[in-house]
């Protein structure tokens, strides 16, 4: 299996914070809201109380909204996501780095969001599946080819997979039908959709150079 | 006979499921939800000695730890394959007694996950362990009498006077189905009513599995399967984590949402088991195969009885007139293994097929005339006509697809410009076309709207769009403004969605349903002509709806079959259907490559044309036979259960170290459809796609490996090592 993310050091860079600001955002912690939800956050239910374990306060951006929560600091992005954001659209497949269902953007490269701390978003762009549509509520080009090439069948690494071919395409590794499948091949779909897989990015890389 | 054509149209959930929108179990929202986790035993066989719940107790947030103490009043909901509805009849927790690695002996609830699993490990056990057998070679291992088989003719008098002989032994390990979806249950307790989340194949069972397990009247269990991230098989019966996150729901008056983790569910649900077979195979002089014998053994658990029907295909892929089998049940300290797709049919067509590639070569013939020149007309098992079987056609067209009149049949003979040897392999495939009773409920409103329950699972495979396919290919009605309701037994009484028969069970019965809505549509008109849709007229006549019920069983079926499929049991049939048999077929072509140094191999192309009768939903339909082949390179080059025999649990319980294909690993796979309906399994003309789809191509791989190099494995999974 070749990476996830084709430049994993850069990630951690880019993520790092250090133990003074998560201590600094821990001491700060009052109570969680969610701030300024626009139309894709719409769905999302606030956290009513703090429950135990969350005493750090994390502000990020999530699909162009400005997100303070609390967060247990051993809480992943993907289960923050997930269970306190109401955002389901990224998946668990594993847990563990190992299957890509839960790949969202940071900052606009593609990571592991089991494997990436809550707390080490401070201050990022996450972008995930729910936020990829266009501002005007119509499919990118990546979706539009996914439906046209069926690049799917159950669906669940879907979402993973669409935000892997975003940053695939993104990256320049969208050049060939070898070099596509080696940079998704952090994805796995049990399903074997993957010659659908390929079909959509080689189609959509077309439509997305156009950007 | 069903003379419709079925056009090309985009999955009908693609969008939903594109946009992330759709919802799996664990996606369910519920207010004040709680997250559980299990605590797995850590030995094989023996007794819970002593259990410490005192500091996971004692974590902030921690909401319950539940052990079998808190389960003395449940019970078992039973075996699905002996009566009941769970996956195997022993259900954890249930008392002190442990009786294979992984079972849970905790449930930790907590207000959060990190929560769980913190206080999870801080459950501390103590046991009393006994010896165990851990795998088929083990001598604790209990071999039973063989089952007997099929016998026809003299099969070991043939085989002594044959002129060419093959008698060899293949291997085929202990493989999981791991759908990217981890069995996920969320379980809410509200107002006395039981409502259980869970991408199941197989929500009849758990409804009535979980209410015979907790004493519930099965009338307040409700289950909720509309979309599965993959089943495979795993999915298709009550699971153990099931009672326990819903008993933990009832006791807390709380939702309980129970994602199993991955590496527990190597442990804590079924798998392929384990199997060996020696093939004999004898032919004459004109090419002919004249005998054939099948034994097999295969692993077991040691409390259920998990059958192998191995035979079932390989006794009609040919003509064969003397064929025996016989196949032995070997006993060992596991879970109880159950079925992965294709579950029988993909390592006996893997045996059979290289077994029948070693005797073309033996008779210097070529695999596909020699394949072609032993096809079967009826059924050499009961002498019954095949509905339908186009498995030379599948060969035929294949073998023109992919060229296979270039090759050159002498093994190492064919070679890339860098020097990579070429192999260019054939096998084929079958599978039971089966069919489940199936109920469907229709009603067309004024208002626009139609509502359509039915039995059915959607795990991936496309079952949504084939019903919809059915539905609005025979209906004036809005097709923007239908719901589909599946998997759910209080909509419609659920078949287990498995098998194959899917499609072949729900369209027909779909069919039925707009056959009967367009007459009671008729009569309502009585004579006039009308102008506009059902929903227009409707309106017009000032009937706020019109609802039909309709039912279809498989061929020869007694209605007794619905009383089943009320009660959640399995009730399909087939394929031997008086007086008539029907199967699938496939036939696959495929291109390896082997570096001559590293002996690397891949699959560089694969051609598979299918008998799949009438082709309801084409492009999803593809899409299934796609995975079906990766599913194919995955069994043949990957995927293996590494089991330590000292510990006696899978060492390699991750998607790290369990290989599963990846797309480097794919190339090209063309799909070809005869889509000839079958004229005799049902109206629709359907017969069965997602195993099939499988079946045959690890054997394809092996017999290409061999074209390449001279070697012939007989151990899946292949690897490099075999090869130096
Ligand atoms: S869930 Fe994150 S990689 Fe599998
Ligand atoms: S579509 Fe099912 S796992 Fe990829």
């Amino acid at each position: 299996m070749s990476e996830q993310d084709p430049s994993p050091r850069d990630r951690s860079n880019d993520l790092a914070i250090s133990r003074r600001d998560a201590l600094r955002i821990s001491a700060a912690a009052t109570g969680a809201s969610l701030a300024g939800f626009g139309k894709t956050m719409a769905a999302a239910q606030p956290m009513p109380v703090a429950l135990p374990g969350m005493s750090l306060t994390v502000h990020f951006q999530v699909n162009g909204n400005h997100i303070e929560t609390l967060v247990d600091p051993r809480a992943s992005l993907l289960d923050v996501l997930r269970e306190q954001l109401a955002l389901t659209g990224a998946k668990k497949g594993c847990d563990h780095g190992q299957c890509g269902a839960c790949t969202v953007h940071v900052d606009g490269r593609r990571v592991a969001s089991c494997l990436t701390l809550a707390a080490k978003v401070e201050g990022r762009q996450v972008l995930t599946i729910e936020g990829l549509s266009l501002e005007d509520g119509s499919l990118h080009p990546m979706q539009q080819a996914f439906i046209d090439h069926d690049a799917l069948q159950c669906g669940y690494c879907t979402p993973g997979q669409i935000m892997a071919a975003v940053a695939c395409v993104q990256e320049g590794h969208a050049s060939s039908d070898a070099e596509i499948r080696e940079y998704m091949s952090g994805n796995i779909c049990r399903c074997g959709a993957y010659v659908g897989i390929v079909a959509a990015i080689r189609d959509a890389a077309v439509t997305m150079g156009g950007d | 006979m069903n003379e419709t054509i079925y056009p090309d149209r985009a999955r009908i959930d693609a969008l939903e499921k594109v946009l992330g929108r759709t919802r799996f179990a664990a996606d369910i929202p519920l207010p004040r939800i709680t997250h559980a986790m299990t605590v797995p035993s850590r030995i094989v066989r023996g007794r819970l000695a002593a259990i410490d719940i005192g500091a996971a107790r004692a974590v902030d947030g921690v909401l319950a730890v539940l052990t079998w103490r808190d389960f003395t009043n449940a019970q078992s909901a039973g075996y699905l394959m002996g009566g009941g509805f769970g996956f195997q009849s022993h259900q954890p927790m249930l008392s002190d007694r442990l009786v294979h690695r992984g079972e849970p002996i905790a449930l930790v609830v907590a207000e959060t996950l990190e929560i769980a699993i913190e206080a999870a490990a801080l459950v501390d056990a103590r046991y009393e362990e006994e010896p165990f057998a851990a795998l088929l070679e083990d001598e604790r291992a209990e071999i039973l009498a063989p089952q007997a088989g099929h016998a026809m003719g003299d099969a070991q008098a043939m085989l002594a006077s044959a002129a060419f002989r093959v008698d060899a032994e293949y291997l085929s390990p202990a493989q999981y189905q791991n759908p990217m979806e981890m069995i996920a249950t969320v379980a809410e307790w509200r107002d006395g009513t039981l409502t259980i989340h869970e991408g199941t194949q197989n929500s009849s069972a758990v409804k009535f599995g979980v209410a015979a397990a907790l004493g519930l009247d099965s009338a307040r269990v409700r289950v909720k399967s509309a979309y599965l991230g993959g089943g495979f098989g795993q999915k298709n019966s009550l699971q153990g984590q099931t009672v326990l996150a819903a008993r933990a729901a009832i006791l807390l008056g709380r939702p309980v949402k129970l994602v199993m983790p991955r590496a527990q569910l190597y442990h804590t649900a079924s798998f392929r088991p384990a199997s060996r077979h020696r093939i004999q195979l004898g032919a004459d002089a004109d090419g002919r195969i004249v005998a054939a014998s099948y034994e097999a053994d295969m692993q077991n658990s040691r409390a259920d009885t998990f059958r192998a029907s191995f035979s079932e295909i390989t006794a009609r892929l040919y003509s064969i007139p003397n064929y025996s089998s016989t196949a032995r049940l070997v006993r060992t300290d596991v879970q109880s293994p159950g079925y992965m797709r294709a579950p029988f049919e993909h390592p006996a067509a893997f045996a059979f097929e290289s077994a029948v590639d070693e005797l073309a070569y033996a008779t210097g013939r070529d695999p596909l005339a020699f394949r072609l020149n032993n096809d079967a007309e009826t059924d050499p098992v009961t002498g019954d006509p095949f509905s339908s079987r186009f498995l030379a056609e599948c060969l035929r067209t294949g073998a023109d697809r992919f060229g296979w009149s270039e090759r050159n049949p002498a093994p190492g003979s064919m070679r890339a410009d860098d020097g990579t040897m070429i192999g260019w392999g054939v096998a084929v495939g079958a599978y039971k076309a089966a069919m489940a009773p199936a109920i469907a409920r229709l009603r067309v409103r004024a208002d626009g709207t139609t509502l359509l329950s039915v039995s059915g699972h959607e795990m991936g495979q496309g079952i949504r769009t084939a019903i919809f396919a059915a539905l609005t290919e025979g209906l004036e009605i809005d097709p923007a403004r239908i719901e589909i309701v599946i998997g759910d037994p209080d909509a419609a009484p659920q078949h287990l969605t498995a098998g194959s028969w899917g499609t072949a069970s729900s369209v027909p019965v779909v069919r039925r349903a707009v056959e009967t809505m367009q007459a009671r549509f008729d009569a309502l008109r009585d004579g006039r002509s009308v102008h506009g849709s059902i929903h227009q007229m409707l309106a017009l006549w000032r009937r706020p709806y019109i609802e039909v019920e309709t039912r279809l069983q498989a061929p020869g079926q007694p209605d007794a079959v619905f009383d089943r499929l009320q009660r959640g049991l399995p009730a399909a049939g087939g394929p031997e259907y008086k007086p008539f048999v029907s199967f699938s077929y496939i036939a696959h072509f495929v291109e390896v490559r082997v570096e001559p140094t590293t002996r690397r191999i891949r699959v560089l192309r694969v051609v598979s044309i299918v008998d799949c009768g009438r082709v309801v939903s084409p492009r999803t339909a593809e899409s299934q036979v796609r995975g079906g082949v990766v599913w194919g390179i995955g069994a043949a080059l990957r995927e293996t259960a590494e089991i330590d025999p000292r510990f006696g649990g899978v060492l390699n319980n991750d998607l790290a170290e369990y290989v599963l294909p990846v797309n480097a690993d794919i190339g090209a796979i063309e799909v070809g459809f005869i889509d000839q309906p079958d004229p005799m399994l049902n109206e629709a003309g359907v017969k069965g796609l997602g195993e099939v789809a499988m079946v045959g191509v690890a054997a394809a791989i092996g017999n290409a490996i061999f074209h390449a190099t001279g070697r012939r494995l007989r151990q899946l999974p292949m690897r490099i090592e075999h090869l130096i």
